[in-house]
């Protein structure tokens, strides 16, 4: 390897993986966010990452599972949870016996409750403070990580935390890199026995399939008719669209700024 | 009354006679004096002589898009009849104030810039649903704002009472800090409810760190509340799970974060928006997460898959640096069809299409772009196109909402001088 | 004297040779093993070599007959030299037929090297400079020497004009001139040297790789063009080419057989486009790799890159460095330097064969680039630009888009076409392809869909269970999704009966019906032009007269090269009443599109092009209209900004033309004369 690596202390790394879920197909897959967890992982110089999930073992996880091996791991640590399970105590344990550095995990499951709240349970039990939506990790030196969080609209802040940290990353982090045959193939899954605990509160709930959300309607609250009238017959969305001929650049520029404004996309 | 009177019985005949005769070359002038308004336009009604209303139907209405004259009976068309209307359509929604309210709903909105956002406004429309929904025992809806704020509509968001930490413990990025501070709350007053807005802006990040701190297992994706008896606080939700392809319905925890659009925003009451205090000071915070400040972002830099508003260069655009200049002024990241990349106009992350990325932006603005089918395949997911082309007949202009027939850079050039000449106007207005 | 210095010469020459070819085939042998049948292949050499071979030679025919005379010349001149002068059977009566052989030999094989030399006076690019630049003289040498020895032997020559000090001297320069020849036309031929391409050919045609794409006496044009499978349940068993060793040994031979003669460099389109790949370069770069140093020594066309003049060659020795053993390619992560061709190199390939059909050594260019692509893929996980998200979607929803696959009908919900699921028989399968998710190629589907139900022909499509051909995957070097999707397409196929599979993909007919037999998927497979000319000659169309323009064909390479079907589509066209302008490159010659092998995915930059360099192409026929038979082709002619022609599918062109027989007129003349049946479809008020 690379001179530096060894001169450089290194720095313990846990990338918690999940199961994803292909939003059209429902296939397994590596879950995107936690993908884009490994590859952050791996941008950082000195890291030395592990992977760990836990869930049950079947023929739709091991493949996703296999996902994350094949960017380049020898082996994912796997702690073997029921169907159902709330994976939040076994996690914890083995995070506390590990003591990473620095663990990092997508923002939110792509399966399950996918509530996104398992990072934050976990930093508040080990006492870590959280960072979510990372798009970066700029510097890690004696102790303290220099992050990049990612804002919307592609907006960056720099937040400087001293390690141990839990972050989370979103959509924003730097896209994995691919996945190779050979290295999911070879790798080894390593399973472990963890404490299982039920989740009896969501064997609870009624779960369906997302319905689609109706739109909103413009509801016009006006005074008079003829607002209400002209509500009403409102050109429906989605017809032709207007085209403007023989006008001057002035004019056409005023229409597409009122269109800009109007969808609040022109910043100040 | 009694002086207009006096004057309603002092008659000129002239007047009267001139306001009759249509031919007369007065005629307008007097009718407009007879008015009410005393503006430009004629009068069409004023008292005439004996006390009876007069009437001149001519000037009633306006010519409509046809060439044909409408009445408008609602009187909006009448420009002064609406001034005097408008008074202060706030006055006049009922002020409702709620005193001993039965219980408290905690909304901790995003005041993304210092304003309500929408989401934070639907959020106050559920909180509002959740607060009256007992006319009995009614509840309040307490709004906790963090750093300083610009919005003067508190209470027509529906806010019965406001928490306001403007410290500068809690500006710019501090989770940690507002993090204690909804502690603090939730120790002084327990509210029944807490709502948060489910947004990457915070509410998301805060609600989920509240939760973890007072230990409640929160709904997360709400986008449906339903009144149910059966639960513990009376309501059943319906939030998204799994990457939003699941619906959960689930009795309503005492945290939620909710979506946008989850509940009309409140219009039609206004609310006290009473400040409140904390009973005790907080106490010192420890900031584990240092704030060194956002970063400049060139939005040109910023993934075409991310960006929602795309200004995209094809074959027709011949001058390049005004079309880069327009991309900077309007803060808009930078596409490409595909020729423009090959011919080497364009890096080749920025083309869009079938065989480049697909975007989804909110406004996509396509200039020069003809619209071959692998574009407009990449395209799909946009809410709004807007083309500017040579051709009227390119399959660009068919597919756009607003499509402008014209010299590309020039109409740049002219959208660029309108937003430099609003920002203008807008500094000096600050 | 000279009696006594030749045999020692001759036979010291084969002995060295001999040693040599040790050496070289220990070199080969560092491949790993791939069972040939010995004995077989090396009698097959000769039918190989003077059918097989020679019919690409023959392609240029003053080469070839250069090639006939030299070639032809040397074998039996190196045969007589050794009997003659070797031997010394020159004495008696045989031995005088013998030595006047030898004399015809020599001179054929000098009036070749004459025009050797000819074409080396100006020789064109795609030609490698260098020690190639010695050969005609080096030919010449032998072959003047060979001719002078012999000469003398016969009795042609004064007797007593080797005697003397003058004589001496001849003698010495007569036995270094034979010594010259000898050193490079027959140690050479083992040692390295532009000879070496006679034993490695000849080796490389009796153990090939691909023997099936021999032609056999039983006559028919060999054509054997499908990739060979990976075993991918060993999981011992590598994933692709890594190292040159990684190569099987016949590989190696076949890379040692180049002749640099340039003709792959001459027709490739990524070469042409200016992209880094130039196939003659990357096969010389396998033989360093294979015998280890550096390029330094290569003289022939670098690679193109951006910046003029090519990729360098030789200068960084240290840096395009291979070693039997070390990474051909070098790894993103490890920049130890110690590679030979560059990713991007081996990434700006579109599979169209345009160099395995033009070589004359039957070297499997495209076969290697894909073993050394699939390492980069299955191993390295470095498949460049959008490859990875391609390989994704096809993972996920077994079509490249990332489309659901739910959704793979709605373009033909109004069409109502019957699903296999309902009929369970029929006798065609119409594949549709990934095309049924691109609104273009949705019209050539409905067109084709139209000149079915005219030619009311017994079909039904998939649907839903359809899944992409793998074609993309497996160019892409993914072999493992690849087979996966091949495995499963191969189960759903064997639910149903059917006679024949129809496609209008190109891509699907080759893979379905070449590559799915490995994994034991056997299919009679037609493309769409090669059945529609069939429902032609059977009657079943007819066609109201071509009133367009000029019109063209842009033959597919997975139709033509990868298939040979060159004729179908010009019968249909030539049905439709048109009258085919052809471009220059057209038939086995035709230029890709640059839309095969993932290429468009990859998207290496080069100077220029590939499709617009066809579109260039297609404007020099003036024809108005390019007629094409491939989703591909399709996508990419159309691609051409401010293209002079149209681009039409041949199915969209005889649907337009199709004159629909009324129902009772069609029903009666079913089984009738073709003629017949057009005559009254031509009664049919249009």
């Amino acid at each position: 390897m690379r001179p530096e690596t060894q001169v450089a202390p290194s720095l313990a790394v846990t990338v918690l993986v999940s199961v994803g879920r292909h939003p059209l197909t429902g296939r397994g897959r590596q879950a995107d966010q936690d993908a884009r967890g490994v590859e952050l992982a791996r941008s950082i110089p000195q890291a030395e990452v592990s992977l760990l999930h836990a869930g049950p073992l079947g023929d739709a996880s091991e493949t996703a599972l296999r996902g994350y091996l094949g960017m380049g791991f020898e082996s994912l640590l796997l702690l073997e949870q029921p169907d159902g399970a709330d994976v939040l105590p076994a996690l914890a344990e083995r995070l506390e016996a590990a003591a990473p550095q620095l663990v990092i995990t997508g923002e939110r499951a792509e399966q399950g409750e996918g509530s996104g709240l398992l990072p934050y349970l976990l930093a508040e039990r080990l006492g870590w403070p959280l960072v979510s939506g990372l798009a970066a990790v700029e510097e890690v030196a004696e102790g303290v990580a220099t992050l990049l969080l990612a804002l919307p609209r592609g907006q960056r802040r720099r937040l400087r935390v001293r390690l141990p940290v839990i972050v989370t990353v979103n959509a924003a982090a730097p896209s994995p890199r691919q996945s190779a045959y050979g290295p999911a193939r070879r790798g080894q899954l390593v399973l472990e026995e963890a404490q299982v605990v039920h989740d009896e509160e969501l064997a609870k709930w009624q779960v369906q399939p997302a319905r689609k959300r109706p739109k909103r309607l413009k509801i016009i609250k006006a005074a008079s008719a003829r607002d209400r009238f002209k509500a009403a017959a409102a050109k429906a969305e989605g017809g032709r669209g207007q085209v403007l001929t023989d006008v001057t650049p002035e004019q056409g520029a005023e229409a597409i700024l009122r269109l800009l404004r109007e969808e609040g996309v022109l910043r100040r | 009354m009694s002086e207009s009177n006096s004057e309603m019985l002092r008659r000129d005949p002239r007047q009267a006679w001139i306001a009759r005769n249509r031919l007369h070359p007065r005629h307008l002038e007097v009718l407009a004096e007879l008015g009410t308004g005393g503006g430009q336009e004629a009068a069409s009604e004023w008292l005439g002589p004996n006390g009876l209303i007069r009437r001149n139907p001519r000037t009633v209405g306006f010519i409509g898009p046809h060439g044909v004259k409408r009445i408008d009976r609602s009187g909006v068309q009448q420009g002064r009849v609406v001034a005097g209307a408008q008074a202060s359509p706030a006055a006049c929604k009922p002020l409702v104030e709620i005193e001993a309210p039965a219980f408290l709903v905690a909304v901790v909105p995003d005041m993304a810039g210092g304003r309500l956002t929408s989401h934070d406004r639907d959020l106050l429309g559920l909180a509002r649903q959740l607060a009256d929904a007992d006319p009995d025992s009614r509840g309040a809806v307490l709004a906790v704002v963090f750093g300083g704020h610009k919005e003067n509509g508190v209470g027509d968001a529906g806010i019965d009472r406001v928490l306001h930490f403007d410290d500068e413990a809690f500006a710019g990025f501090s989770p940690e800090a507002r993090l204690g501070a909804l502690a603090a709350v939730e120790q002084a007053w327990t509210p029944r409810h807490w709502l948060l807005p489910d947004s990457p802006l915070g509410g998301a990040d805060l609600g989920r760190r509240l939760a973890a701190r007072l230990g409640e297992r929160p709904a997360t994706g709400v986008w449906q509340l339903e009144a149910d008896a059966g639960s513990p606080l009376g309501w059943c939700c319906t939030a998204r799970g799994a990457a939003n392809s699941l619906d959960i319905r689930r009795p309503l925890p005492r945290l939620a974060l909710i979506l946008a659009e989850c509940a009309e925003p409140v219009s039609e009451t206004r609310h006290a928006a009473r400040l409140l205090a904390l009973p005790e000071a907080l106490p010192p915070q420890l900031a584990r997460l240092e704030d060194l400040g956002q970063v400049a972002v060139d939005p040109a830099g910023v993934a075409l898959s991310e960006a929602e508003f795309i200004l995209s260069a094809g074959n027709g655009v011949r001058d390049w640096e005004g079309f880069h200049h327009a991309a900077e002024v309007l803060r808009a990241t930078e596409g490409a069809s595909r020729v423009a990349v090959d011919d080497g106009h364009m890096a080749r992350d920025r083309q869009v299409g079938a065989t480049g990325t697909w975007v989804s932006a909110r406004v996509y603005v396509a200039v020069g772009i003809s619209g071959a089918i692998q574009h407009l395949q990449g395209i799909q997911r946009c809410d709004k196109v807007v083309a500017i082309n040579m051709d009227p007949g390119c399959d660009m202009i068919k597919r756009a909402d607003l499509a402008v027939i014209g010299d590309s850079a020039r109409v740049l050039e002219a959208l660029v001088a309108l937003v430099e000449q609003s920002r203008e106007e807008k500094r000096h207005a600050a | 004297m000279l009696e006594t210095l030749l045999p020692i010469l001759i036979f010291a020459a084969l002995g060295l040779a001999l040693l040599g070819a040790g050496r070289r085939i220990r070199l080969w042998r560092q491949g790993r093993p791939s069972p040939v049948p010995i004995l077989k292949g090396l009698a097959a050499m000769p039918r190989r070599y003077l059918v097989d071979l020679h019919h690409v030679v023959a392609r240029d025919k003053a080469m070839s007959n250069t090639h006939v005379a030299t070639a032809g010349g040397f074998v039996a001149a190196a045969v007589l030299l050794i009997l003659v002068h070797g031997l010394g059977l020159g004495s008696g009566l045989a031995g005088g037929v013998l030595g006047w052989a030898l004399l015809v030999a020599s001179a054929t094989m000098f009036l070749g090297s004459l025009f050797v030399y000819r074409r080396r006076r100006n020789p064109p690019a795609r030609l490698s400079k260098g020690v190639w630049m010695r050969l005609p003289k080096s030919l010449m040498a032998f072959s003047l020497g060979v001719f002078a020895i012999t000469l003398l032997r016969v009795g042609l020559l004064p007797e007593g004009l080797l005697e003397g000090a003058g004589g001496w001297i001849l003698a010495l320069v007569l036995a270094a001139v034979v010594t010259w020849g000898l050193a490079e036309m027959v140690v050479g031929m083992t040692w390295g040297g532009p000879m070496k391409h006679a034993f490695a050919g000849a080796l490389h045609l009796a153990f090939h790789r691909r023997p099936e794409r021999f032609s056999t006496k039983a006559g028919g044009e060999g054509r054997s063009t499908g990739l060979k499978a990976l075993d991918l349940d060993d999981p011992e068993a590598p994933l692709g080419v890594e190292t040159p060793a990684d190569f099987t040994w016949n590989q190696l031979l076949g890379f040692d057989a180049c002749v640099q003669c340039g003709r792959c460099e001459a027709v490739c389109p990524a070469f042409a486009a200016g992209q880094p790949l130039n196939p003659k370069k990357l096969i010389q770069d396998m033989v360093v790799g294979m015998a280890g140093g550096s390029d330094a020594a290569y003289a022939g066309s670098p690679y193109p890159s951006q910046e003029p003049g090519g990729k360098p060659v030789g200068e960084h020795s240290l840096e395009r460095y291979g070693s039997p053993h070390g990474p051909i390619v070098a790894s993103l992560h490890e920049h130890d330097g110690k590679a030979l061709v560059d990713a991007e190199t081996l990434w700006s390939c579109t599979t169209c064969r345009a160099c395995v059909e033009e070589c004359p050594m039957m070297i499997e260019h495209v076969d290697a680039i894909v073993d050394m692509r699939r390492f980069l893929t299955l191993e390295r996980g470095q498949t460049p630009n959008k490859a990875p998200e391609v390989l994704d979607n096809l993972i996920a929803t077994d079509n490249p888009g990332g489309f659901d696959p739910g959704a793979r009908m709605h373009w033909a919900t109004d069409l109502e076409l019957p699903l296999m699921a309902d009929l369970q028989q029929v006798d065609v399968l119409l594949w549709l392809g990934d095309g049924a998710f691109d609104m273009r190629n949705q019209r050539t589907l409905r067109a084709l869909v139209k000149v079915l139900r005219a030619a009311r022909v017994d079909f039904a499509v998939l649907g839903n269970e359809e899944r992409d051909s793998g074609d993309v995957a497996r160019r892409l070097g993914d072999e493992a999704t690849f087979q996966s999707l091949a495995r499963r397409n191969i189960a759903t196929l064997a639910t149903y009966r059917f006679q024949q599979i129809l496609t209008c993909d190109p891509h699907s007919f080759h893979v379905l019906g070449n590559e799915y037999g490995e994994l034991g998927g056997v299919y009679e497979v037609r493309h769409h032009s090669t059945y529609i000319a069939e429902l032609y000659e059977a009657g079943r169309l007819a066609f109201r007269p071509w009133k367009g323009g000029r019109v063209t064909w842009h033959d597919p390479c997975y139709l033509g090269r990868y298939n040979g079907e060159y004729e179908a589509p010009r019968q249909v066209l030539r049905a439709l009443g048109i009258e085919v302008a052809e471009m220059e490159r057209s038939g086995f010659r035709s230029r890709c599109c640059g839309g095969g092998g993932g290429a468009p995915i990859t998207d290496i930059p080069g100077k220029r092009r590939i499709p617009d360099m066809r579109m260039n192409d297609v404007r020099e026929t003036g024809a108005e209209l390019v007629a094409v038979g491939c989703p591909q082709c399709t996508a990419m002619l159309e691609g051409v900004v401010d293209a002079g022609a149209e681009v039409r599918d041949i199915a969209e062109l005889v649907a337009e033309a199709l004159v629909e027989p009324s129902t009772s007129v069609a029903t009666d003349a079913v089984g009738h004369d073709a003629r017949s049946i057009r005559h009254l479809a031509e009664e049919v008020p249009l």
